[in-house]
């Protein structure tokens, strides 16, 4: 509702606004360890990457992490010691993702130990793919992706939604969870502010349930990306503990439906 | 010795001779010769009891008490036509004085330096005083004359951002100033998302705010507030005035219903800028406009009694095609009764109204969505006025607020949450405010407010430590819960050090109950505002000021300097990546914490003359210290500018012809930008360091104004307004953005993006 309402003032005053890249002095910060970790209940192997931040101004290449030592256990008693296949990219050998089951990641970088726990929820199906003619601000008729899935009665889901629209990924965070529609039929639009969705476009949907604290993730980096209106910036919350870290270890389930908008 | 204590004495035996006279009251009220108005802040005195003199009550009312005589009594105030009336005072009179326009103003005025209303001698510290009739020929954005706006100019209050109406006053946040209109607390005070407010200057009157140091009457809020009163309607005649704009329009109507004694005023004003977007092919299933509407009736039933009825209605409408609509939208109203109970008691009664909603609706195919939130307040006002003598004039009274909150909900076919229930809240003050003439150059304003805020039931109040919920508190259907009280005591003085020059102090604890809840950085219609609770405290405002005060050149300019030193408790912040939409308990995702503002406030302004306005200097720092965020370290506030400067002039040329000109400059907020970023899933995402370690650039802007007034055609005045805002085009950041380059993705690059540069402005007015 906050991104709808945001777009206004935008489209009020678009005639008297004007955009320009300026070069801003910005402070030089520390490297610090990102680490991106996901298991999914399809088949493996599953990924850790683990690089490092860079400062702002610089391009964007950023430095793996090599010779990690990096331990996935789950609550079956599976100890899975990944491999790194490329610089700072570790792969799984024996990790199966299941729903409801926890996995625990265990990643040592020079003698600093760094732990993260995510629990895979239970699957919830996307049943079905709609679009809608959506007359945006601009009068222009464009769709809007609705997916329909049914909430479970218990109160706690979470998702979240990508999108790849004509071999082009959407680069926004689409995440919901239940306190709205909670165990009911869902179908709620889907609006890119980036791509238009027109007819006869190819979409490939990925509905992902996700846990509480990748939840709170993508949702603060999706409050972050709705421009300068939006909440004061601060790095999302994430689940690593023990030494500090960026990004997020995420065991969640995954759904595709590819469809043509019509 | 003996010298001394023969005068002494002598002293001390006039002044008993004084006290030994019989003495009598003179009391009544001040009016505008050609409206019928009631006039606030007149002067009232006489030479030989200069120290005895009082000014009359902002529903005219005034009491002055002497010692039996014979006067020649002087009514006098700035733009008004100082008149004197000769007393015999022998018994308790009712005098009511009409007073003329001056229309000699553009001439220099002595004012008198024994004038009462002089702000040399009241010991209101922190208080400004906005002419609705002065600012009306300032340049402002689109031609939308906005009083809002120009309190902006006024040191200590800043603008919340570019054409923006909302403010911050001595680093607090918006939701901390009191807007009042007719005494109805207004929580949404702007239109459009801010860039115009809800106040339609053609209804009003008198405009008035307090930095922070309020008289015990006020209450409620931290900052600041700002008393706003509409015009009554002229009880003489009928007049129609009106305005045409590029973006809106207006029309008042006022008249007497009974000459003399009663009458009403009706101001209406609608924006039209959607009508020129539906006219364009891509917009022309759109709708975006507000208006509003002011209505106020007075009627005197005799001479010691008046009442009035007061509304104001405003709604926003935005649409697009039927896929969405919005509409959003302040309603108040206000029924007061003055009744002059005695010659030295004046007594005012108010039952307030307020409301403001919101309402939107999404459709979508075949679904309906709907969200929406109200708050809504009924509020009873007691005030006394007493006039013990000349020494003492006190005020006391009482005022309860019965507050509905309507939470957030989402309906619709398809997605409905758990039926949040309504909130409810009772909020009682009772005070005493005494204003001390203690010596003839020491006048000593102190009062004691006590506040109380209770929850009232039904609901389940949620109980979070640290964000982790410890306890579920029911209450049943008009229990009494949690209640918060407070102690506000209230204190200022001023010291004449000589007819020019004077020295005001203060101090002032405030404490505030409701509280807005916006993480955002720019201000929202759905904002949810939510009362205290046993999770949000009251929020606690200690404010010490002190300031020196000199008039010169015959009182033709005023100069002043204020500091002040602000301890905030209780404030509230949000948890990184707090979500105040989707969550079932917004209160979970809050932080508590403490802060601190101090500053100083320069101001020079000439009041007289061909050439008037001012320059006002701020130079100040608020800081905010929260638990959870910047590694619970002191960290400025968003709102924090180093330094903030406002030129106003206006120049009268001839008859016809008026100039004016207005430059700003500012530091830029502190805010937050990446020091860093790294990828997640081959995008590049930011790594901030701390809170608010950044600054926007500088804003600095030069607006132009001109006023041509035709000259009167029997009954019929009009004028034309010319304006350009931001006349040397600077492009000011209004905001500043980190992304991935779009094109190239092995960089990521810094937008900003400005608003309004040379915006003209014309603006036609008439009045017969």
């Amino acid at each position: 509702m906050k991104k709808i309402l945001a777009i206004i003032p935008a489209v009020l005053f678009g005639l008297a606004s004007c955009e320009k890249e300026i070069d801003i002095d910005l402070n030089d910060s520390d490297p610090q360890i990102v680490i991106e970790g996901a298991i999914t209940d399809q088949p493996g192997p599953y990924f850790v990457a683990i690089s490092r931040s860079v400062i702002f101004s610089i391009p964007n290449n950023y430095p793996p992490v090599s010779g990690a030592s990096v331990t996935i256990t789950d609550n079956g008693g599976n100890t899975d010691v990944l491999t790194e296949v490329q610089a700072g990219l570790y792969q799984t050998n024996t990790t199966v993702g299941v729903p409801g089951k926890t996995y625990n990641l265990n990643i040592s970088i020079d003698q600093i130990d760094y732990y993260a726990t995510s629990t895979m929820p239970q699957k919830v199906d996307l049943d079905s793919l709609q679009f809608e003619p959506w007359l945006g601000p601009n009068s222009e008729s464009n769709y809007v992706a609705l997916p329909v899935f049914t909430d479970p009665a218990t109160l706690g889901n979470n998702y979240r939604f990508l999108m790849t629209i004509n071999g082009v990924k959407d680069k926004r965070y689409y995440v919901y969870n239940d306190i709205i529609g909670n165990g009911l039929i869902n179908s709620r639009p889907i609006f890119s502010p980036d791509i238009d969705l027109n007819l006869d476009d190819t979409v490939e949907f990925e509905m992902r349930c996700i846990d509480v604290a990748t939840y709170v993730y993508f949702n603060t980096l999706s409050q972050l990306s709705g421009g300068g209106m939006g909440v004061t910036p601060a790095n999302p919350p994430n689940n690593i503990t023990g030494g500090r870290a960026l990004g997020i270890f995420s065991a969640y389930t995954t759904q595709t439906l590819t469809q043509r908008v019509q | 010795m003996a010298k001394i204590i023969l005068t002494s004495f002598a002293l001390l035996y006039t002044v008993n001779l004084l006290y030994a006279q019989q003495r009598y009251t003179v009391s009544g009220t001040v009016k505008d010769e050609t409206t019928g108005e009631t006039l606030t802040g007149i002067s009232i005195y006489t030479f030989n009891y200069l120290e005895m003199g009082t000014s009359s009550n902002s529903y005219g009312f005034y009491s002055l008490t002497l010692p039996e005589g014979d006067y020649d009594l002087i009514f006098s105030a700035i733009g008004y036509e100082t008149d004197t009336v000769r007393i015999t005072l022998k018994s308790n009179m009712k005098l009511d004085k009409s007073l003329s326009e001056d229309h000699f103003e553009l001439q220099e005025v002595v004012i008198s330096v024994n004038n009462k209303g002089n702000s040399i001698r009241k010991a209101n510290i922190g208080l400004e005083k906005i002419d609705v009739k002065e600012v009306e020929n300032l340049p402002v954005i689109f031609g939308e004359k906005d009083i809002l706006k120009t309190i902006q100019l006024m040191p200590g209050v800043k603008s919340a951002g570019e054409g923006n109406s909302g403010f911050f006053v001595r680093g607090g946040s918006t939701d901390q100033n009191l807007i009042l209109l007719d005494e109805a607390p207004v929580y949404n005070a702007s239109h459009l998302f801010g860039f115009f407010s809800t106040f339609n200057s053609d209804a009003l009157k008198d405009v008035e705010i307090i930095k922070g140091n309020s008289p015990a009457q006020y209450g409620g809020r931290l900052s600041s507030v700002l008393d706003v009163v509409m015009k009554e309607g002229n009880n003489q005649k009928y007049t129609v005035s009106g305005g045409l704009g590029l973006i809106s329009s207006k029309l008042s109507v006022e008249g007497p219903i009974q000459k003399g004694k009663s009458s009403f005023i009706v101001s209406g004003r609608r924006t039209y800028a959607d009508l020129f977007l539906r006219a364009t092919e891509d917009f022309k299933d759109n709708s975006l406009y507000f208006y509003d509407l002011n209505a106020k009736v007075n009627i005197w039933i005799n001479e010691s009694n008046r009442l009035f009825f007061s509304g104001y209605f405003g709604r926003d409408v935005l649409g697009f095609g039927d896929t969405f609509g919005a509409e959003w939208g302040n309603g108040t109203g206000t029924i007061r009764w003055n009744s002059l109970v005695s010659p030295k008691l004046f007594s005012n009664t108010s039952l307030i109204y307020s409301n403001y909603d919101y309402d939107i609706n999404l459709h979508s195919g075949s679904s309906e969505f709907n969200v929406n939130s109200t708050i809504r307040d009924w509020n009873l006002k007691q005030d006394f006025e007493y006039t013990l003598n000349y020494k003492h004039k006190i005020r006391f009274g009482f005022n309860n607020i019965y507050h509905t909150i309507i939470p957030r909900r989402f309906e619709g076919d398809i997605v409905i949450d758990g039926e949040k229930n309504n909130r409810y809240g009772l909020e009682n003050a009772i005070y005493f405010n005494n204003t001390h003439q203690v010596l003839g150059n020491l006048t000593i304003d102190y009062g004691l407010r006590i506040s109380s805020y209770s929850l009232i039931g039904e609901d389940t109040y949620n109980v979070y430590d640290n964000g982790t919920l410890t306890d579920r508190i029911y209450l049943a259907n008009g229990e009494f819960g949690k209640a918060y009280y407070n102690l506000e005591p209230r204190l200022q003085f001023s010291y004449m050090l000589s007819n020019r020059n004077s020295i005001k102090g203060g101090y002032a604890r405030n404490t505030q109950n409701l509280h807005l809840l916006t993480n955002s950085t720019s201000s929202s219609p759905i904002d949810q505002w939510v009362g205290s609770s046993y999770n949000i405290k009251p929020e606690i405002s200690d404010q010490v000021s002190l300031g020196y005060f000199h008039n010169f050149s015959n009182n033709k300019y005023q100069f002043s300097v204020e500091g002040y030193y602000k301890d905030l408790k209780n404030q509230i912040d949000y948890k990184n990546g707090a979500d105040l939409v989707s969550v079932d308990d917004v209160e979970s995702e809050l932080l508590f914490g403490k802060g601190r503002a101090y500053g100083a406030e320069l101001m020079l302004k000439k009041t007289t003359g061909k050439l008037t306005g001012w320059i006002g200097y701020t130079l100040s720092r608020t800081e905010k210290k929260i638990d959870g965020i910047n590694n619970n370290d002191w960290y400025l506030a968003r709102q924090d500018r180093t330094h903030d400067l406002s030129v106003v002039a206006m120049y009268e040329l001839n008859d016809s012809w008026s100039l004016s000109g207005v430059f700003v400059y500012n530091t830029g907020n502190a805010v937050t930008f990446p020091s860093g970023k790294y990828n997640m899933e081959g995008t590049s995402v930011f790594y901030y360091t701390e809170r608010n370690g950044y600054r926007m650039p500088a804003y600095h802007r030069l607006d132009l104004g001109a006023t041509y007034t035709k000259p009167h055609q029997g009954r019929f005045e009009s004028s034309w307004n010319f304006g350009i805002y931001n006349a040397y085009g600077r492009e000011n950041a209004y905001t500043i953005t980190f992304e991935n380059h779009p094109d190239d993705p092995t960089r990521t690059r810094v937008l900003q993006t400005s608003l309004f540069r040379w915006v003209p402005s014309i603006t036609y007015n008439f009045k017969f």
